[in-house]
Order: C-alpha cells, then structure tokens, then sequence
C-alpha cells in the first residue's frame, strides 16, 4: 500500500485549532492562576489560590451540586428519549422526513427564544402549563420546583440531538447484521439487546460525553428562565462563572471556576469510557 | 461495488455543488469585507460613537436630536449604537470591551449602579470640569451623588428614576380608604379591598432574584430607618432592618402578595396591575403612560404616590436612571465630552423627556409649562425624586447587590428567616469590603 | 406493534410541536392578547407581527449574514473535520486517542471564559465586525464535535470495505472520497445539520465581536428588536417563526434526498 501521509490529513484541524483556540485555552488557564480584576490595583500571580478559595466557597459547591444535579438528570432523560425517537424513526415509513423534520424543531429554536417561550408556558399566573394542568404551582419562583423546571426545558431542548444522532448512527448499522438474526428467529428484543445497542455504544459514549460537557456549561438557557434564583437554587457552574467574570469582574477566580467545569467534565469523560467499556481510539 | 456506484455518483454531484455552493459564500464574505473597508477610508470629520440602551419608542426624535449636534459641531458626526435592554448584558458588553482598552465607542449610558465601579477600574474619563460645583444644585441630589466617586464626577446624570406606588384610586375611593402613607395602612387596605372584590391581588412587587429585588427591599429598609451602609462601615443586621424584611416576607404569609411575586419583574408586575388584577403596584414611572394609554384597562384609575414608610419614618425610594460616561480610551476626547453634555443638558433632557417619557434629573425642568402640559404626571414625581437614594455607591456594589440578591430571595422564599439572611449577607458583604 | 409505534409517533411530534405552535399562536395574536390567557388561540389573527419584524429593521440583511455565517462554517468544520477524522479511524496514527481528547479538551470551557480572550485576539488582527470572525470562531468550536462524530461514523464503516478499497489501488485520499464519505452520508449530514443550527443560534459570541448590523446574526437581531414596551413577544415570536422553519425545511430535504436515497438503494432494509 502506499504511504498514507496521515499527518496531511490532520494538519487543516490541527492549524485551525492551533491559530485559535490555544490562545484563549491557555489565557483561561493562566488567568485562573492570577488574581486579576480591574478592581485591583495590579494583577498578581497567585498560583493555586483561587482553586484553595473555590474549594472552600459554599457558593461554589451549590453551584457545583446545582449542575451535576441538572446534568445527571437532563442527560440521562435525554439518551433514553432520544434512543426511544430514534428507534421509532428507524425503519422508513411514509413521512418519515416530515417527522424527523418536527422533531428537530426544538433544537432548532434559538436558546433564548426557547427559554423565554418555557419562561412563558411556567408563567404561575397564567402560563400554559399551569393552565392545562389546573394548577397554581409556582414553578420558576420556589426553589423546591425551579431547577426541575429547568431539567424539562432542557431534556425537551436537547432530545432531538440525542435522536438525529442515535437515527444516524442505526442507519448505518449494516443490514446484513438484522437479515443474519432474521434468519436465526430472533426476536424484536433480543435483536435490540444484542445487536442493535451494542452497535450504538461507541456512538452513545460520544453522544453522552457532549450532552455532559454541554449540560455542565449551560448558561443561556436557565439565566434567561430564572437569573440563577430564586435564592441561587438554579444558580450552575456556568451562572456562577459568568456572575464572577463580568458582573464581579473577577476574572481571575472567574477563570478558575471556568476550568473546574472542565476539569469535572474530564473526569466524568473517563468514568464514561470505563463504564461503557470503549476505548476512544 | 456496483450497489454502491449510484450512491457514490449522487454524493459526487452533491459535492460538486458544494464546492460551487462554498465559492458563492466565500463570495459574500469578501464582498462583506470590502464594503467595510470603503465605510472605514479616513475622513476629515471624526465619528462619535454612543452606546446606548434600546430605546422604547419611535427613533426619529432622538435621531433628530444627534442631527442638531452635528450641525451645532462642525466636523463631527455622531452615530448611536443600540445595546440590547437587558442591564446584565450591557454591562457585560462594556465589561469585555473596557478591559480590552477598546476606542471603539466615545460615550456610554450607564447603569445608576456601574459609575463607582467604572471609576475605580479607569474605565470613564473625569468630567467634574463639565459640570462645575455651582451647577451640580441644577440636579437632584441622589443622581449627582450616584456619579461621584471620591470627590470626582465621572458621569453626567442623562435621565432618573424612583420607585412609586401605584394603586387603584377607583377601589380606594369606592371602599372609603385613603391612599395609604404607612405600610400597614397599605395592608390593611389591600386585605380590605380584597375581601370585597374577587380575582384581585393585594400588592405586586418585584421579587425575583435580581437587581430589582434589591431595589424593592431597600424601600423597605430605608423607611424604617435601616441602612446598608454607614460611614463605610456595614450595618445591614440590625433591628430596622430584620423588621422591614419580616414586613416582606409576611406580604406573602399572609396572602397580601401572591406566592409567585419571586418571578415577577417590572414588567411582569406592570401586566398584573394594568390588567386591573392588583390593588396597590411598586414600579418605575414609566408604568404610568401605559395605564393611561387608550385601551387600558385601568385608565383614568390610576393614582401614584410615594412609596410607604414605617411608622415614624420617612418613605424613601431608590434611585434607577443612566448616565452618560466618556470612554477613557476614546480617541477623541473633547468631541465625546460635548456630545454628553449636549445630551445631558437641559434643551435634550426636555426633548428626551417629551418623546420618551425619560424624567430628567435636572430640577428646574419639573416646572417647566411646556413639558407639565404634555406630561402632568411629571409634577407628582418631583417630591419623589428629591427623596430618591442610591443604593451604596461603591466599586464592589455589583458583588453586594449579589449576595443580597440571594439572601433575600432566600428569605422571601422561606429558607431561611429574616434574621438570618440578613446575619449572612452582612457576614459576606464585609468580607467583600475588606 | 403498528398501532403502538403509530401513538408513540404521534406522541414525540405532539411533545416536539406543542410549544412551537404555541409559539407561533402568540405570533398571530394582538398586542391586547398576547399576555392572556384564554383565550388559548388568538381570536383575530393579525400578521403585523410579521410586517414589523420586516419593516423598519434590517432583518433580512440579518438571515443573510446568518445564513453565510452557518452555511461556510459548517462547510469548514465538516470538511475539515471529516479528514482528521477520516486519519484517526482508518490511517495508522500515533496517540490518536490522545488527539482526540486534546481536541475534545477544547470544547470543555464555558463560552463565558473564552470569549473575553478570543475578542482580544480578534480586536488585535483587526477582524472585529466582521462576519469572518464568526465564522473561524464557530469553525473552530464545531471541530471537536465533527471530529468525534465522523470518526464514530467512519469506523462504522466495516473496514474490510475501506480494504479493499485500498487494495484495488486507490490512494487513502481516494478511498476516504470515494467509499467512505459515501457510506457515512447519514451521519456526514447529521453532523452537518447539528452544527448548522449551533452557528444558526449562537449568541455569546455573536453578540461580543459585532457591533453593527454589518455583521450581526440572527439571535443578536432578535435581543435588539426594537419595541414599545420592555420585551416586544409578539415580534420576537415572529422573528423566532421565520428562522426556525427554513432550518426544519433544510433538515426535511436532507432526510428525504440524501439518507433515504442513499439508504434505499445501497443497502437494502
């Protein structure tokens, strides 16, 4: 075979990360090391200061529970909705574009619209919701039901990525796979067990690692449906971040809380290989 | 193979067309960049930016107004650059902007609460030599004192605002009660009034965790004598104080105030009152020209006065508005300082006021014959504004007003009690001033 | 099964739709209806909503900028993606797992920590107001998510095709143009359509390194309609109406044309 020159055909991503996203990377890393604030008087380089602060700040660790809460239960809802979308979408029928076509439209919506419309349907006096269903609850304004509010916002939100995705990826299991267990007599579920799922794992762990990063760094979306209250019980990692960066104009420990985000979203990433047992490469 | 060979040609057409379908685009970009090349070619005159919040309203005044300076200033011309409402992202804005040293706008509006915090960061020019000592008395005093940073004006006051009650004059008057000038009055008359009527909220407030929380419990605070700060030193927990919060937190206990008044903001609140569902309304003034426009449901039942106080007090309320700020990055110093003081000055501030309803901060305006005829509403508003305080004007006001934001949503929402909210966010606030 | 595959369908698209047809309910109400509620449906449907969002303010210069924005940066990010991605599943790579959590690393900051750095850079190569500089931003940030996708998408492909491929002579290059990309087409677009609606919405950045309407994006557009009151609903809802559809549009053509053709006659179902 000739040669395969994989190094030309790494070199376009690796050139444009490289010109732009190294620089703001490492300013963020090393921003997260200084004390600086046009507040101050001059910046100081204060080495892990600001990690020491975060980890001992009751604000950080409620925000820190805050997200993984959010995360854990919006992801979670979403690849088993998803996966169900996908699935029915699978085999072709009649107007299956039209339909994939629907479902996409949540995602498609800009954030901000679609927060304000949620903000909109929660409204306790007389959103949608509360009307269909009869209630008085007061969804964005007590703390017990606003960061559920916001979960259901954001599984509606981000489904049908997990669905494109998971649709994509069963349209590309080879068909001799189904047509050999058709064969064998296998059943719809074992089909699905054995063959289907397991075909999905590698595209699931992807699939689970961004919806992860993007449910930890989520911003817009519950700033615009609650500012982070009421009494900071929908206030996130990113909320937080972005209140100490440009509000606080912190934007050294602001940097620092930016990269606990990553450094969380990292080791989640590992734990997910390990479980899924699939190795990234 | 052969399956795959009609596939293959279709997506080999298909990428024909994208390569042609990219070369269009790259097209458009470098037509794009071209045309910002010619709009950018040096002239002789120099541009002014103004960076401003959305204006509610028709532009064509304001714009008319920016076309007056330039004729008043030859050789400079002025373009006005709107920011979206939202106070967070304006401030965001600058922040990003300002600490990149940008010159890429001369004037700014400012928050009534970011002037001590751009000051200190040396982001606005000193502009005490615009508005000399003998002409400081022109203005109210709180917005003067809001743009004061040790001893030093850095922004010149461009319009004002001060919370009010609004209440149904129709209910009061039907039920034989006064308008309420203490608190409990107003409970009480809110509790009356909703006994007798269905489908009507007492009191409607701002109460969801932002800044206009922290607006709202001042009031409180204040009119009971309470303070945040004090000669530099913090006295948020004390007796005034813990009384004023339990006040509040009982307007929801007790029914007065809705349960969902921790969701409401100005405008939220604003729709609650106009549609005739509330009794008694906390806002800005601007809510006036919507209850009184044709079509309202509860036009010609509005009455306005200053907020409540506490047996023995004085009401007090807090001092809203913008500014206008000269970049100290600007490349044209002396062009930005008379666009704001043109803007702040009596003959804009008047026609501001009459096709916006901005209420300037300048005094003799309010007895202005012209501007009373076309808004009378203005002669109620001069006692409060003389009476309007600003929240602490301290560089750090951004990371108090946070805290406090937090603790009293926490006790509005029953997490915590007044007392204690109140011991923490002192606790924070004076780590955060030290 | 049919009859339940048939409620489940309808169920997702009532769950999908609902709140865009209450959406697009509030874009046709009046100005007295749009806070109320009933009524559910607007009882004199008015399309001045429509007219605003088009008159008076430049939104169709708007849609254009968004439109080049998404479409060349989604042409970038996928072809450029699709190549790195294409060595890291098929070509002998050193430390390709590595790479690929170097690249992911990336996509980990908030936008809110990037965003004051990269408008330094972009404000210090003079791209400020630009459309450019948006579209090497999202070029950029929509790498992470092309790559890991395509490269799941091309090891799907069974490698004993790329093989051979091989084997009858062609180069890597001609292999991956020729029999991969075909094959992975479901996923090629899937990917392309994700992050065409990631540039479409994008709006920290959108808003930091634009000023004037030179080079502003849809989501900006939409914070700064100018309105009578505070939040101007019924505009917004238009405005939201007219940039989701085409997108839902372009997702309708590449299912129905691309996959399902693809898929109907390559590999039987």
């Amino acid at each position: 075979m000739k040669r395969e020159h994989s190094a030309l055909f790494l070199a376009p991503a690796a050139i444009t990360l490289g010109a732009v996203a190294l620089f703001p990377v490492l300013s963020v890393l090393w921003l997260s090391l200084e004390q600086r604030s046009p507040l101050t008087d001059a910046a100081r380089f204060i080495g892990l200061d600001n990690y020491a602060r975060l980890l001992a700040d009751t604000r950080f660790w409620n925000a820190f529970w805050n997200t993984t809460y959010f995360t854990v239960f919006s992801v979670t809802l979403e690849l088993l909705l998803g996966l169900g979308m996908a699935l029915l979408l699978a085999r072709a029928f009649r107007g299956r574009a039209l339909v994939y076509s629907l479902i996409l439209l949540p995602w498609a919506i800009p954030t901000v619209v679609s927060a304000r419309l949620w903000e909109w349907m929660y409204n306790a006096d007389y959103g949608v919701l509360n009307y269909l269903l009869g209630t008085q609850i007061n969804w964005l304004g007590s703390p017990a039901w606003a960061l559920h509010a916001a979960i259901l916002m954001d599984v509606w939100k981000a489904t049908p990525f997990v669905a494109l995705l998971l649709l994509a990826g069963l349209q590309t299991i080879p068909r001799e796979l189904y047509q050999a267990a058709a064969l064998d007599g296998a059943s719809g579920w074992t089909v699905l067990r054995r063959i289907t799922l397991p075909q999905l794992v590698p595209l699931m762990l992807v699939i689970l690692i961004f919806r992860t990063i993007d449910a930890f760094r989520v911003f817009d979306a519950i700033y615009v449906l609650t500012g982070g209250g009421p009494a900071n019980s929908t206030e996130t990692l990113s909320i937080y971040a972005y209140k100490v960066l440009f509000q606080a104009l912190e934007f050294g420990y602001g940097s620092a809380l930016a990269v606990s985000v990553l450094v969380v979203v990292a080791l989640l990433t590992i734990v997910y290989a390990r479980l899924l047992r699939v190795r990234i490469a | 193979m052969p399956d795959r060979e009609p596939g293959a040609r279709r997506i080999r057409v298909r990428g024909d067309a994208a390569v042609r379908i990219l070369l269009f685009f790259v097209g458009l970009l470098l037509v794009g960049a071209c045309t910002e090349q010619s709009n950018s070619v040096e002239s002789e005159s120099t541009t002014v930016v103004l960076k401003h919040s959305k204006l509610f309203g028709d532009p064509r005044p304001f714009e008319r107004l920016l076309v007056q300076f330039e004729r008043a200033n030859p050789g400079v011309l002025v373009r006005a650059e709107s920011l979206p409402a939202a106070s967070d992202e304006q401030h965001q804005f600058y922040a990003i902007n300002l600490a990149a040293r940008s010159a890429d706008f001369d004037v700014l509006a400012l928050d009534v609460i970011w002037v001590a915090e751009f000051a200190r960061a040396g982001w606005l020019r000193d502009v005490s030599h615009l508005l000399p000592e003998a002409q400081r008395n022109e203005f109210f005093h709180g917005p003067i004192e809001a743009v004061t940073w040790q001893g030093r004006l850095y922004a010149l006051p461009w319009f004002m605002d001060a919370g009010v009650l609004y209440y149904r004059k129709d209910l009061l008057a039907k039920h034989q009660l006064a308008p309420p000038k203490t608190w409990d009055a107003m409970v009480q008359a809110a509790r009356t009034i909703g006994e007798r009527e269905s489908g009507m909220h007492g009191f409607v407030w701002q109460g969801k965790q932002y800044e206009g929380l922290v607006c709202n419990a001042l009031e409180y605070m204040w009119s009971n004598g309470g303070e945040v700060l004090r000669a530099g030193r913090v006295v948020l927990d004390g007796p005034s104080n813990r009384v004023a919060l339990a006040f509040m937190r009982n307007l929801i206990t007790s029914g007065v105030t809705p349960e969902f008044v921790s969701t409401l903001t100005e405008e939220p609140a604003r729709e609650i009152f106009g549609r005739g569902s509330a009794v008694f309304l906390r806002n800005w003034p601007y809510a006036w020209q919507l209850f009184e426009q044709t079509g309202s449901a509860v036009r010609g039942k509005v009455g306005v006065s200053v907020l409540p106080h506490f047996p023995g007090q004085q009401s007090a309320a807090t001092l809203g508005g913008w500014q206008l700020g000269v970049n100290r990055y600007t490349k044209h110093p002396q062009a930005a300082e008379r666009l704001a003081l043109y803007l702040a000055s009596p003959a804009a501030q008047k026609a501001l006021a009459l096709a916006y309803g901005y209420n300037p901060p300048r005094r003799k305006l309010y007895q202005d014959k012209q501007l009373l005829a076309a808004q009378p509403f203005l002669a109620k508003l001069r006692a409060v504004y003389e009476h309007a305080r600003p929240r602490p004007v301290t560089p750090h006001y951004v990371r108090l007003s946070q805290v406090l934001q937090a603790e009293l949503s926490g006790a509005l929402a029953g997490l915590k009690t007044p007392e204690q909210a109140l011991a923490d966010a002192q606790r924070d606030i004076e780590a955060i001033l030290r | 099964m049919r009859p339940l595959r048939g409620a489940g369908l309808v169920l997702i698209v009532a769950w999908s739709l609902a709140p865009f047809l209450w959406l697009l309910a509030t874009s046709l109400k009046t100005a007295a209806e749009l806070t109320h509620l009933p009524p559910l449906l607007p009882s004199a449907p008015t399309g001045s909503h429509y007219i605003a969002v088009f008159t008076g303010y430049p939104f169709l210069r708007i849609i254009a900028n968004s439109t080049a924005v998404a479409a060349l940066s989604t042409l970038l990010a996928i072809a450029i993606g699709a190549t790195a991605a294409f060595a890291l599943a098929r070509l002998r790579v050193r430390n390709a797992p590595l790479i690929l959590v170097a690249v992911l690393a990336v996509s980990m900051f908030p936008p809110i920590a990037t965003v004051s750095p990269l408008f330094l850079a972009i404000n210090a190569v003079g791209l400020r107001d630009t459309l450019a500089a948006l579209v090497i931003t999202y070029t950029t940030f929509a790498l992470p998510l092309s790559i890991w996708l395509l490269t799941n998408f091309f090891r799907q492909v069974p490698v004993e095709i790329y093989l051979a491929a091989r084997v009858d002579g062609c180069s890597a290059f001609q292999a991956f143009y020729r029999v991969i990309l075909p094959l992975s087409a479901p996923g090629l677009f899937a990917a392309a359509i994700l992050v065409f609606i990631f540039c479409w919405n994008e709006f920290l950045y959108a808003l930091s390194f634009t000023a004037t309407t030179a080079s502003r994006t849809i989501p900006v557009g939409i914070a700064l309609f100018p309105g009578l009151h505070e939040v101007p609903w019924g505009e917004i809802a238009a405005a939201s109406v007219v940039v989701t559809v085409p997108l839902a549009v372009l997702a309708f053509t590449f299912q129905r044309r691309i996959v399902e053709g693809l898929t109907a006659g390559a590999v039987k179902g």
